[in-house]
């Protein structure tokens, strides 16, 4: 088990630079993910680190080794691909003893640990089938059992579960999770599920465009979004955004006016914040609540009504136009055509500068 | 692949069909099994016994047929094996590897696929009369293995197999040379024994060059042998050993086509449907 350093790695496909001199410390047996939308640059990160892309720029460490002039084979890593890569012609018993059987693993040492992965994994019955006589949740097994029989020091997936089902995915995310804390090994996700990666990591590397935009904890990342695009890619429904202009609160807080003319006090400090931007305020749904007693601070037509069971959501048309997305009750009695008030926790709000940079309440 | 049930109207052309062009198989088939004597006399009694078995003992008796045997059988299998190896290597590179004017050259190969036997074959003539290679194996097996076919088909065929195999495979500390023997080569075994058949098929059948190459008897593969020993008189005096000959001649690829009926039909299915 061995943590992973990369320093200032860039990588470039022609002229267009996709990797920018990114910096990242994975400690040993953490677990994390990368996240981020379809072509941010994850998977050329985690195929750097495989070995399976050059690296232009910059140094990769795995544990106390530079490894970013290793063959892929050399580098102590195993990798579980989208599409299984499963060798179609091999059993599976075969397709998890090639790895150990190309570095000259004892014959008994490949049978013991291929019997104990296939247990694990409860694969046992399939080890004498082909690849193309399974589904597609025991192929997926399959291919993390061959990751598993390795002893890896440090296990890659390049999103891993989506190609399965929504039940399946589920379930193979628990397991990941457990089968994590038993081998307690280091692990590198990709995904742009942002539920895998809020259910799986210690901390979540987001990344947009080339570049981190942000690497915290799945709390850190959700409750001090550090940029704009964070608040937005993370978190469902999606966070609302209104201009806001901003002024001297009380206590030294930073006080808001909505663009319906409605003043709210936010817990976030006057102090720190730059002079003459324009802001934009993020509210998550949870804290735009319905007003039951008709007290609030907004009020819109509702759009339409989504009844999640333990809470409803209601879309809401501001009529300025802006929209809003609100929470209620799961028992909620509004219906699409009704005026509602919502009332916002405004010291739960967030502020984003016209750069996108976020501004929190202290604390949390 | 689709059950499909036949029209009946369709059917029967198709029956049909098939009866016209196995009438004069049958026809050979029946013949080699006539004494040459009776069929000397009268040709029609073909379907009615007495048959012998005399034709094809003499082949075996007969050292040039047995020879002409041995050699297209050398020939054949020495082209198919050249082909196998060729196109793979050359499929496996233009698939997968990164190397100066790949693509150019890629079309190069294809656009040896216009050029006809016909507008090489005497200065391919010429070029073994140079070295004085004529009425070797060599010369007979060489110039079908540049099959540009076959490393296209081989190309596409690499092609196809995603390479997140391949890199499964080096992360699973395999060399280069692995990943092409172990995983990738087993996989195009279908395009590997399409191809073979048809080289082996097209070599056995062949006729022009190993007429040209071959002049010695030694050196006639079964096709030109059989020709040879079609004289003015031939068709009247040794018709039941001509025919024999002709029924040997085939063998091998009715063989094949037995062994490899699934790839052969897949084949044909391939080239037309999808
Ligand atoms: N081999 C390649 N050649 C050229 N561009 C590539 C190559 N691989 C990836 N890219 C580009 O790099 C960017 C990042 O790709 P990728 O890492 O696969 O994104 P993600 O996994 O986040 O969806 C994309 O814009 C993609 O088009
Ligand atoms: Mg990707």
């Amino acid at each position: 088990m061995s943590g992973v350093r990369l320093s200032r790695i860039s990588k470039r496909f022609g002229d267009v630079t996709v990797i920018d001199q990114v910096s990242l410390d994975i400690e040993a047996g953490e677990f994390v993910v990368f996240l981020g939308p379809s072509g941010c640059g994850k998977s050329t990160i985690l195929r750097m680190i495989a070995g399976l892309e050059t690296v232009d720029d910059g140094e990769i460490h795995i544990g106390e080794r530079r490894v970013d002039h290793l063959k892929p084979g050399e580098r102590g890593v195993a990798m579980v691909f989208q599409n299984y890569a499963l060798y179609p012609h091999m059993t599976v018993r075969d397709n998890l003893a090639f790895g150990l059987k190309n570095v000259g693993t004892d014959k008994q040492v490949i049978s013991k640990r291929i019997d104990e992965a296939a247990q694990s994994l409860e694969i046992t019955a399939l080890l004498d089938r082909r690849p193309g006589q399974l589904s597609g949740g025991q192929r997926q097994r399959v291919a993390i059992a061959r990751a598993i029989v390795k002893e890896p020091a440090l296990f890659l997936f390049d999103e891993p579960l989506s190609n399965l089902d929504a039940a399946l995915r589920g379930r193979t995310r628990l397991e990941l999770a457990q089968l994590h804390q038993r081998l307690g090994a280091t692990m590198v996700f990709v995904t742009h599920d942002q539920v895998e990666a809020m259910t799986l990591a210690d901390r979540i590397v987001v990344l947009n465009e080339c570049k981190i935009e942000q690497i915290g904890s799945p709390m850190e990342i959700y409750r001090r979004p550090a940029t704009q695009f964070v608040a937005t890619f993370v978190g469902s429904p999606r966070i609302n955004l209104l201009p806001v202009t901003v002024n001297a609160g009380t206590d030294d807080k930073a006080a808001i006016a909505l663009p319906n003319g409605e003043q709210l006090l936010t817990a976030i400090p006057m102090a720190k914040l730059p002079e003459g931007e324009s802001f934009t305020v993020g509210i998550r749904p949870e804290h735009a609540r319905i007003a039951e007693d008709g007290v609030g601070e907004v009020t819109g037509t509702a759009e339409v009504v989504e009844r999640l069971g333990e809470r409803c959501l209601i879309y809401l048309d501001l009529g300025n136009g802006h929209k809003l997305t609100a929470e209620d009750r799961g028992g909620s009695t509004v219906k699409a055509g009704d005026t509602c008030t919502v009332k916002v926790k405004s010291s739960r709000a967030h502020l984003f500068d016209s750069t996108g940079k976020g501004w929190h309440a202290e604390g949390e | 692949m689709r059950a499909m049930r036949l029209h009946p109207a369709a059917l029967t052309l198709v029956i049909i069909g098939a009866v016209i062009m196995m009438i004069p198989l049958l026809w050979v088939l029946g013949l080699s099994f006539k004494s040459n004597a009776e069929l000397l006399a009268d040709t029609s009694r073909v379907f009615s016994p007495p048959y012998t078995l005399e034709n094809y003992l003499n082949i075996f008796g007969n050292g040039e047929v047995f020879r002409w045997i041995i050699n297209s059988l050398i020939v054949s299998l020495g082209m198919t094996t050249g082909v196998l190896v060729i196109s793979s290597l050359a499929g496996y590179a233009f698939a997968r590897l990164d190397f100066p004017f790949r693509n150019l050259i890629f079309i190069i190969v294809l656009l040896g696929l216009a050029v006809p036997e016909q507008a090489v074959i005497i200065a391919r003539h010429q070029m073994f009369s140079a070295v004085e290679m004529h009425n070797t194996y060599f010369a007979l097996i060489i110039p079908g293995m540049a099959t540009p076919f076959g490393v296209f088909l081989m190309t596409q065929y690499f092609k196809a197999i995603p390479k997140d195999i391949d890199e499964a495979a080096l992360l699973d500390g395999a060399s280069r040379f692995t990943v092409f023997w172990k995983v990738l080569l087993p996989l195009t075994i279908p395009a590997q024994a399409t191809l073979g058949i048809f080289v082996f098929l097209t070599a056995w059948n062949d006729y022009w060059w190993p007429l040209i190459s071959g002049t010695n008897k030694e050196m006639f593969t079964l096709t030109v042998g059989i020709a040879s020993t079609q004289q003015n008189f031939a068709q009247t005096e040794g018709l039941g050993f001509l025919m024999s000959q002709a029924v040997f001649a085939a063998l091998p690829i009715l063989i094949v086509y037995l062994i490899f009926q699934k790839y052969i039909i897949q084949a044909v299915a391939g080239a037309a449907g999808r």
